[in-house]
C-alpha cells in the first residue's frame, strides 16, 4: 500500500446498521436491571445475583489511579439493554435474521454462511447485545461441547454457570466489573468435557452498534481435566462521535490438564485524529488455573479504542501450573493505553511469562503496568518478563510500571525492559532496498512485534499483521 | 495519630511569632493525614504507619544533644570531619583544605517552613526541624581529602523523634567525596530527614552512606537535588544493619551532560526492613543516568526497590539504566521492586532489568569441587555480590575500608 493511500485511510469498519431496537428505560437502577432479566427470561438466582451485585455497586467508587484520565461518565445517562427488534422472536436459520443484520456482518468478513466451512470457525456472532446464530453446533454437540450464548447457558446449564459464573472475578471485585455483574447483557459460554480437545477455535465477533449504548459482555469458558480449547475473540466498531463505555468481564477456569488460550484482536474506533470519540475499553479479564498442570494462555493485539484499559491475569493455583501473556499496544494519534498482565503464583512449580511489546506514535501514550507476585507457599516458580516499548516521534510517551514481589528463596523472577526508537541503520537498509520509509517502518515493526503475532492462530496472524501496519498509518514522516 | 506522637512545640526555640506559627500550622497538616500508609503509592510496599505503631507506644521529639563522648575516628583513610549529634550540627575540622573553600555550619531552615508539602512527612520535618548541616564548596576548589560526617546518636534517644535537614552545594568546578557514617548506641528512635543537594555546572559530588553497626533506628531521609552542565553526582548507599531505613531521592538533571549514579549493597537480617525510591527526572538532552540496587536478605527481612525514571520530550539522546537484583537466602525474605520508565523522547536508551533468586548451586557446586567448604563457598559469592556496588569508587583506601565492612557484614550472616 501507498503511503498517500495509507494517509487518506479512514477506519474501514466505520458504518453503522439501521436497525429499530429495543431499549431499556435509560440510566443505571434496579428496574433497569429487572428489565434486562426479565426480557433475558432469567430465572430468580440470577436476578438475585445481579441485584447482589448492584448493591455492592452503589458503595463502590471508580478507580482513578491509572495514567489516562478521561471525562466523568454519566451512568444515568446510559442505555443497559438493546437488543436488534427483529430478535424478538428468535429466528430458527439464518434465512429469517434480518438481512441488514448479515449485510453487516458480511461487510465485517464474519463467514456465517459458505465461508464457514472453509474457514473452520464456528461462530457465535453478538450484535450489540443478543446472539444470532450460532455455528457448527452439531459437530461441538458430537464432542459434548457447549458453546453458546450465556443467557442461553443460564437457562440451560444453570448448575454449571451458578458454580463457576464469579468465581475467578467475584462481584465485589471492583468498580467496572461489578457493574458488568449487575448489568451484562450477553455473552458467549464455553465448557470442554474432560479429555476433549476442541476441534476448532472458537471464535466470537463482538461489535458496539447502537449509540450510547454500554456494552458489558460476559464470557466464561470451563476447560474441564485434561481438556483444550482456544478462544478467539475480534472486535470491529462502527464510527460514532460520542464515548462509548465497554465493560466485558472474561472469565477462565482451567481444571487438571487442561489448556486454554485466549486470543484478542482489538480495533474498535479509537476516535478520529483530534481525539473525537472512541470506545473505552475497561475490560476485566483473568484466568484461574485451579488444577495441576494447567495452562492459560492470552495473546493480544490492541490497536483500537480510545482508550484501552485492561490487565488479562492468571492466578496460578494448581501445581506446575502455567501462565503466558503475549501482548502487542499500539497507540497512534490520541489514543492511549494502560495494559498489562498480573500473574499471581500460588502453586509450587508455577510458570509464568510475559512478553509486551507497546508501540506509540503521534500524541499517544502507551503504559505497560503489570505485577509478578511470588506467594510463600510457591516454591520453585519462575517468571520471566520481557516488555519493550517503540516510540514514534517525541509528542507521545511510553511507560513501564512493573510491580515484582518475591516472598521465597527457591523462586526466580527475571523482568527486562527496554525503550527505544526505530534503529536508523535497519530504516536505512530497507530504504536501501528500495522499500519507501512507511514500507521499512511498517516492516520493522512487524518484526517488533514478532514474538507475539506468531502467537496468534493462523485466522488471526494475517489480520493482526496489516492490522499493525494500518495503525500506525501517517506517524512516520 | 495525636496520641502517638507527643509532641511539645513549645520546647523550641523560635525566631520569630511567625516562625512559631508556621510551625504549628505544619504540625496541624501532619496529623490531618498522619503517616503514609501502603494506600500511598509511594509507601505501597513500606506501610509506614503500621510499622510505627507496631514498634512505638509513644513518640516524643527530642531536645537532648548532650554529648560527652570522643570519637571514633576512622584510621583506614586520611580525611576532613564533620560532627553531628544527633542530626545537629556540633563541630568540624576541615584541616585539609585551604581556608575559605568549605563552608560549614549550622543550618538554619526556618525560612522555607511555608512551602507545605504532599509529602506528610515534610510537614513534620518542618513542624520540628532544629536545623542541621550547612555545608558549600567554592568555586573552583577540589576537595583533597574526603569530608566525613560523623553522624552520632546518643544513648537516650528511646522513643525519640529526630527532625533535622541539610543543605549541601558544590558550586562550579568543584568536587568532593562525602562520608556519611552512622553511629549510635541501640536506642529506638526515629530520625526524618530533608536534604537539599544543589550540584553546580562541572562539579563532581561523590556521597557515600555506610553504618557502622547495628541500630535500632528508624531513618527517612528524602533527598530533592538537582544538577547543572556536565555535573556528575554520585550516591552510594551501604547502610546494612538500620532496623528501617528509606531514602526517597528526587534528583533533576537540569542541563546537558549531567550525571547521576545511585549504587546500594545491602544485606538485610532479621526484622529489618530497607527501601529505596528513586526518581530520575531527566529535563536536558543528553544526561545519563545509572541505578544498580543489590539486596543480600535473610531471615524475615524486607528489601524494597522503587525507581522511576522520567525523560521529557526534549531530553533526547537520555542513556538510563535501573538494575535490581536480590539474594533471597530464606524462604521469610521478601524483595519487591518497581522499576517504573515514563519516557516522552524518542531518541532515548532506556532500559531496566530486574531479577531475585537464590544463590546458584550450580556456582556453589562449582566452588565445593574446588575444595571450599559450602559456607565458604556461600559467603564469596555473596561477596562477590555486594562487592560488585564499589567498582566505581576509584580512591583505593576509601575502597578497601567499604570492602571491610561489606567483608563483616557477610561474615555476621
Amino acid at each position: 500500500m501507498k503511503s498517500e493511500e495509507l494517509k487518506n485511510q479512514e477506519y474501514k469498519y466505520g458504518f453503522t446498521t439501521d436497525i429499530e431496537n429495543i431499549k431499556a428505560p435509560k440510566g443505571l437502577s434496579e428496574d433497569t436491571i429487572r428489565f434486562i432479566s426479565k426480557i433475558k427470561k432469567e430465572p430468580q438466582w440470577m436476578l438475585d445475583w445481579r441485584l447482589k451485585a448492584f448493591n455492592r455497586l452503589k458503595v463502590l467508587k471508580e478507580p482513578n489511579w491509572q495514567k489516562p484520565k478521561y471525562p466523568r461518565i454519566d451512568y444515568q445517562d446510559l442505555y443497559y439493554y438493546s437488543a436488534p427488534k427483529s430478535m424478538k422472536d428468535k429466528p430458527n436459520s439464518l434465512d429469517e435474521v434480518d438481512p441488514k443484520l448479515i449485510e453487516t456482518y458480511n461487510k465485517l468478513g464474519i463467514p456465517l454462511n459458505e465461508q464457514k466451512r472453509l474457514s473452520g470457525v464456528a461462530v457465535d456472532a453478538v450484535f450489540d447485545s443478543v446472539s444470532v446464530a450460532t455455528t457448527f453446533k452439531g459437530e461441538l454437540d458430537k464432542k459434548g461441547i457447549i458453546f453458546c450464548p450465556i443467557s442461553e447457558a443460564i437457562i440451560k446449564h444453570p448448575d454449571l454457570v451458578k458454580r463457576y459464573l464469579g468465581s475467578v472475578i467475584p462481584i465485589s471485585d471492583h468498580y467496572f466489573a461489578t457493574l458488568n455483574s449487575a448489568v451484562f447483557t450477553d455473552g458467549s459460554f464455553v465448557y470442554i468435557p474432560p479429555n476433549t480437545r476442541c476441534p476448532m477455535e472458537l471464535s466470537t465477533y463482538f461489535r458496539i452498534n447502537a449509540s450510547e449504548t454500554g456494552q458489558f459482555e460476559r464470557t466464561l469458558i470451563i476447560a474441564d481435566k485434561g481438556s483444550y480449547v482456544s478462544y478467539l475473540e475480534g472486535c470491529t466498531a462502527p464510527m460514532r462521535d460520542e464515548n462509548q463505555l465497554h465493560a466485558a468481564n472474561v472469565e477462565l477456569v482451567a481444571l487438571d490438564d487442561a489448556e486454554i488460550k485466549y486470543s484478542t484482536v482489538q480495533n474498535w474506533y479509537p476516535g478520529d485524529k483530534d481525539g473525537v470519540g472512541g470506545i473505552y475499553n475497561f475490560v476485566t479479564k483473568r484466568g484461574a488455573c485451579r488444577g495441576k498442570n494447567s495452562k492459560i494462555s492470552w495473546t493480544q493485539v490492541e490497536t483500537g479504542s480510545a482508550i484501552t484499559w485492561k490487565y488479562p491475569s492468571c492466578i496460578l493455583q494448581g501445581e506446575n501450573s502455567v501462565g503466558e501473556f503475549y501482548s502487542i499496544a499500539i497507540t497512534n494519534n490520541h489514543q492511549k493505553a494502560d495494559t498489562g498482565t498480573k500473574m499471581i503464583h500460588l502453586g509450587k512449580n508455577t510458570k509464568s511469562k510475559i512478553i509486551s511489546k507497546g508501540i506509540s506514535a503521534g500524541k499517544a501514550d502507551n503504559t505497560y503496568r503489570g505485577l509478578v507476585d511470588i506467594g510463600p507457599k510457591a516454591l520453585n516458580s519462575r517468571n520471566y518478563t520481557q516488555c519493550d516499548s517503540l516510540l514514534m516521534g517525541n509528542k507521545c510517551g511510553a511507560h513501564t510500571v512493573p510491580y515484582i514481589r518475591s516472598k521465597n528463596s527457591s523462586s526466580t523472577v527475571e523482568h527486562e525492559a527496554t525503550t527505544s526508537k526505530i534503529n536508523e541503520d535497519q530504516l536505512f537498509y530497507c530504504n536501501q532496498r528500495g522499500l519507501n520509509q512507511e514500507e521499512a517502518v511498517s516492516l520493522i515493526v512487524n518484526g517488533f512485534c514478532k514474538e507475539v503475532l506468531q502467537q496468534l492462530p493462523m485466522e488471526f496472524a494475517v489480520e493482526a499483521q496489516k492490522l499493525v501496519s494500518i495503525s500506525l498509518e501517517g506517524s512516520v514522516g | 495519630m495525636e496520641q502517638l506522637f507527643a509532641i511539645d512545640l513549645e520546647k523550641i526555640s523560635v525566631a520569630s511569632e511567625q516562625e512559631k506559627k508556621d510551625r504549628k500550622k505544619n504540625l496541624q497538616l501532619f496529623f490531618e493525614t498522619g503517616l503514609p500508609n501502603k494506600k500511598n503509592e509511594d509507601w505501597k510496599f513500606t506501610d509506614l504507619n503500621s510499622i510505627i505503631k507496631k514498634n512505638f507506644k509513644s513518640v516524643k521529639n527530642n531536645y537532648d544533644f548532650n554529648f560527652d563522648k570522643k570519637i571514633d575516628i576512622i584510621n583506614e583513610f586520611e580525611h576532613n570531619y564533620i560532627l553531628l549529634v544527633n542530626g545537629v550540627y556540633k563541630s568540624s575540622d576541615i584541616k585539609f583544605e585551604e581556608d575559605e573553600k568549605v563552608k560549614v555550619q549550622s543550618l538554619k531552615s526556618e525560612d522555607n517552613l511555608r512551602n507545605y508539602s504532599k509529602n506528610n512527612l515534610s510537614n513534620l520535618n518542618k513542624a520540628l526541624t532544629l536545623g542541621g548541616l550547612d555545608l558549600e564548596i567554592q568555586e573552583d576548589y577540589k576537595c583533597k581529602k574526603p569530608i566525613v560526617i560523623y553522624n552520632y546518636f546518643t544513648s537516650n534517644l528511646d522513643n525519640k523523634i529526630i527532625n533535622n535537614s541539610n543543605k549541601i552545594k558544590l558550586n562550579q568546578n568543584s568536587e568532593l567525596i562525602l562520608i556519611e557514617y552512622n553511629v549510635d548506641h541501640k536506642s529506638k528512635y526515629i530520625k526524618n530527614t530533608f536534604e537539599n543537594l544543589e550540584i553546580k555546572d562541572n562539579s563532581v559530588l561523590k556521597n557515600i552512606v555506610i553504618q557502622k553497626t547495628k541500630s535500632n533506628g528508624y531513618f527517612y531521609k528524602s533527598i530533592f537535588g538537582s544538577q547543572g552542565y556536565n555535573s556528575s553526582y554520585q550516591n552510594f548507599i551501604l547502610t546494612s544493619g538500620l532496623k528501617f531505613n528509606k531514602v526517597d531521592l528526587d534528583m533533576n538533571l537540569n542541563e546537558e551532560k549531567s550525571n547521576c549514579f545511585i549504587l546500594s549493597g545491602l544485606s538485610l537480617g532479621k526484622d529489618e526492613h530497607q527501601e529505596i525510591k528513586t526518581r530520575i527526572n531527566h529535563l536536558a538532552p543528553n544526561c545519563k543516568s545509572y541505578q544498580k540496587i543489590k539486596n543480600v536478605l535473610q531471615e524475615n527481612s524486607n528489601g524494597i526497590y522503587q525507581g522511576k525514571i522520567f525523560v521529557k520530550d526534549i531530553a533526547q539522546k537520555t542513556d538510563a539504566y535501573q538494575l535490581s537484583k536480590a539474594l533471597i537466602l530464606e524462604n521469610q525474605a521478601e524483595f519487591s521492586a518497581k522499576p517504573e520508565l515514563e519516557i516522552y523522547a524518542d531518541d532515548v536508551k532506556c532500559s531496566h532489568g530486574s531479577t531475585s533468586g537464590s544463590i546458584d548451586d550450580e556456582a556453589i557446586h562449582y566452588l565445593m569441587t574446588r575444595g571450599i567448604k559450602k559456607k565458604a563457598a556461600r559467603k564469596l559469592l555473596i561477596n562477590g555480590f555486594l562487592n560488585e556496588i564499589l567498582e566505581n569508587i576509584s580512591e583505593e583506601k576509601i575502597k578497601s575500608f567499604l570492602e571491610s565492612r561489606i567483608g563483616e557484614q557477610i561474615d555476621a550472616i
